[in-house]
């Protein structure tokens, strides 16, 4: 990479010391972030590919709001919090309602025309699993996760930074890609490219990601000044509408007059979810929230009704400039408008991040592997890590898509048996990549990752019946059609690795996906 | 012997940066927060979203700085200077509001 140049050669070292050290430390952490950072792009269309009970035609006109009051009963049985309705929209076809209960958060999907609650088998799919995977790790103790993502973000935008400053041909290399010469160079090349391209775009995802957190990340700003009152300062940030619980019983009036009067309020305007606080209290309300998909900013129009009488008891459509940012920001990074150009954007985009983080740790192991003393213990770890980091949660992912077409519907904890089922391959593969020479363990686990992709297509045709024809045919199955392709595509490209992993020369008994 | 030394000195410096670059840029958040208000006149929210997200982009530069700076003793000695005068001011300001 840099050698030492004419300007400021120390600073430039120093930056290369940083690019490479927090690379190969933080670099999986990173490329696990990413992937299911990418994955969750898609996370709603995930969602209909896992629960195959949620396929259903778009409904036609308003959904009638009274008619989900099964599910509002069961979440005040549940003592919940809240309870959440989300609307269907161009990416939900079906009505889900949510609460935290006694068991933790309870996601359930209703049919709009009918209120009945469909017959979801237990799965958390994309936006249970894969989507908080993205910014939590699923490590709930002491947020520990969250703490690591923050840490891997900042690592993030340190390594964009370092990266641009040792590099010095920044636009030649733009056109630069050398497939034929050696692996080494052809890495290089593809994480320089990579990098280049999508320089702006990493750079601003992962700003917005950890700036969605600021609150947890940076306590150091709200506790001074609201004397350590988190729920003033929301309050006062967001205008958010709160009030004490009576702990009273109490009841609910008709949500769809409430939801008429959100109409009249903004005729322009959907509603896209519908929250009640303190469930079966007297004290409960009710707040409507209008789509902001038209928007990047996340922040649609709030009406807050008494529950028990539906008197209107405040509203809000403007935020101030500074939270319109803030919103901004949020809304660019989780991708809630809906436009499926820009979606598909995020996605190619994503990957691209995870080309540039797994080449950047294939050219250290390269690199690594060239020198004397190269391929010590230390080194065998960062192997090791690198492929389960890389092809090894690529197969737990697909894994996990799998065993959700396979497993019966009333086996008990089926949910969590399929994210155990994530877990234990991610965790096999890297026991596999230690214990299997390099070159072999990138070539089984790319077949691996083949046969997984090719049998999750098989098994959801054969127990949904809805096949890749069949899905392409039908608009409200495009998701599926979708997700099907992107695996025989994943499929096709970890065959077309394979393949060349196993024409490649064993001349130094190690190899990369990308050796020429 | 030698290299074990260096190593362990780099991996202080490195520590050093991380967790003092993070308490020095939680200063200039915290100093940011109560100073908009006070002498900008902008809504005490505002400010509080505006430094918090500002935080991220000081992290990165005390970061950056300080990975640079060759002088670990004098670094640590930099951030708790920082670090020391945005939270006296913090208390500062509080103390004149009141």
């Amino acid at each position: 990479m840099a050698s030492s140049g004419e300007s400021d050669p120390s600073f430039r070292r120093v930056m290369n010391g940083v690019h490479t050290w927090t690379g190969v430390i933080l670099g999986m952490l990173l490329f696990a972030i990413f992937w299911t950072g990418t994955l969750a792009v898609f996370d709603k269309e995930i969602d209909q590919w896992m629960m195959p009970a949620i396929r259903l035609q778009r409904p036609v006109g308003n959904v009638v709001l009274d008619k989900q009051r099964a599910s509002y009963a069961a979440a005040v049985a549940d003592h919940a919090f809240t309870w959440n309705i989300v609307l269907p929209n161009d990416r939900l076809t079906v009505v889900q309602t949510l609460w935290y209960g006694m068991r933790g958060p309870e996601y359930h999907y209703d049919n709009p025309e009918t209120g009945e609650e469909l017959p979801v088998v237990g799965t958390l799919a994309g936006s249970g699993f894969l989507y908080p995977f993205h910014y939590s790790l699923q490590l709930r103790f002491l947020n520990l996760g969250i703490w690591l993502v923050g840490l891997a973000g900042m690592a993030m935008m340190a390594l964009c930074v370092s990266g641009v400053i040792i590099h010095r041909k920044i636009f030649a290399d733009f056109f630069t890609f050398r497939p034929q010469r050696t692996s080494k160079r052809a890495v290089l090349d593809l994480h320089n490219v990579a990098g280049v391209l999508g320089l702006p775009f990493h750079f601003v995802v992962t700003l917005s990601g950890l700036v969605i957190l600021y609150a947890l990340y940076f306590p150091s700003g709200w506790i001074p000044a609201y004397g350590g009152n988190l729920r003033a300062f929301n309050q006062e940030a967001f205008g958010s509408f709160a009030r004490a619980k009576a702990n009273q019983p109490g009841s609910v009036a008709s949500l769809d007059a409430m939801a008429s009067e959100v109409r009249r309020l903004w005729p322009d305007e959907k509603l896209a979810s519908v929250t009640i606080y303190y469930p079966g209290d007297a004290a409960a309300y009710v707040e409507f929230n209008t789509s902001s998909a038209g928007q990047v900013v996340n922040s649609g129009n709030t009406a807050v009704f008494d529950a028990a009488t539906g008197a209107l008891l405040s509203r809000r459509s403007k935020l101030s400039s500074v939270m319109t940012a803030y919103r901004f920001m949020f809304g660019l990074h989780i991708v809630q408008f809906h436009h499926w150009t820009l979606r598909w954007l995020y996605f190619v985009l994503g990957l691209a991040g995870c080309v540039l983080i797994g080449t950047g740790s294939l050219f250290w192991l390269e690199s690594r592997r060239r020198r004397p003393a190269g391929g010590g213990f230390g080194f065998r770890i960062v192997e090791a890590l690198t492929i389960a980091g890389i092809s090894g949660i690529i197969v737990a992912t697909f894994s996990f898509f799998l065993v959700n077409r396979l497993l019966p519907a009333a086996i008990p904890n089926r949910a969590s048996v399929e994210v155990w089922v994530f877990f234990s391959v991610w965790i096999a593969s890297l026991v596999h990549a230690w214990l299997r020479p390099s070159r072999i363990a990138w070539l089984e686990q790319s077949w691996s990752i083949a046969v997984t992709a090719l049998a999750a297509v098989l098994f959801n045709a054969v127990t949904t019946g809805d096949n890749l024809a069949r899905a392409l045919w039908h608009s409200h199955l495009h998701a599926i059609a979708g997700m099907d392709l992107l695996l025989l595509l994943g499929a096709a490209v970890a065959i077309f690795a394979a393949r060349r992993i196993a024409s490649s020369r064993v001349d130094d008994g190690a190899a990369t996906p990308f050796r020429g | 012997v030698a290299k074990e030394r260096t190593l362990a000195r780099v991996t202080a410096h490195i520590v050093l940066v991380v967790v003092g670059g993070y308490i020095g840029a939680s200063g200039i958040v915290a100093l940011l927060s109560v100073a908009l208000p006070a002498f900008a006149g902008m809504a005490r929210s505002d400010a509080v979203v505006l430094s918090s997200m500002s935080g991220f982009i000081f992290y990165l530069a005390l970061f950056l700085w300080g990975i640079a700076y060759r002088h670990s003793l004098r670094l640590a000695l930099w951030l708790f200077v920082l670090t020391g005068a945005c939270f006296s001011l913090v208390a500062v300001i509080h103390r004149v509001q009141v």
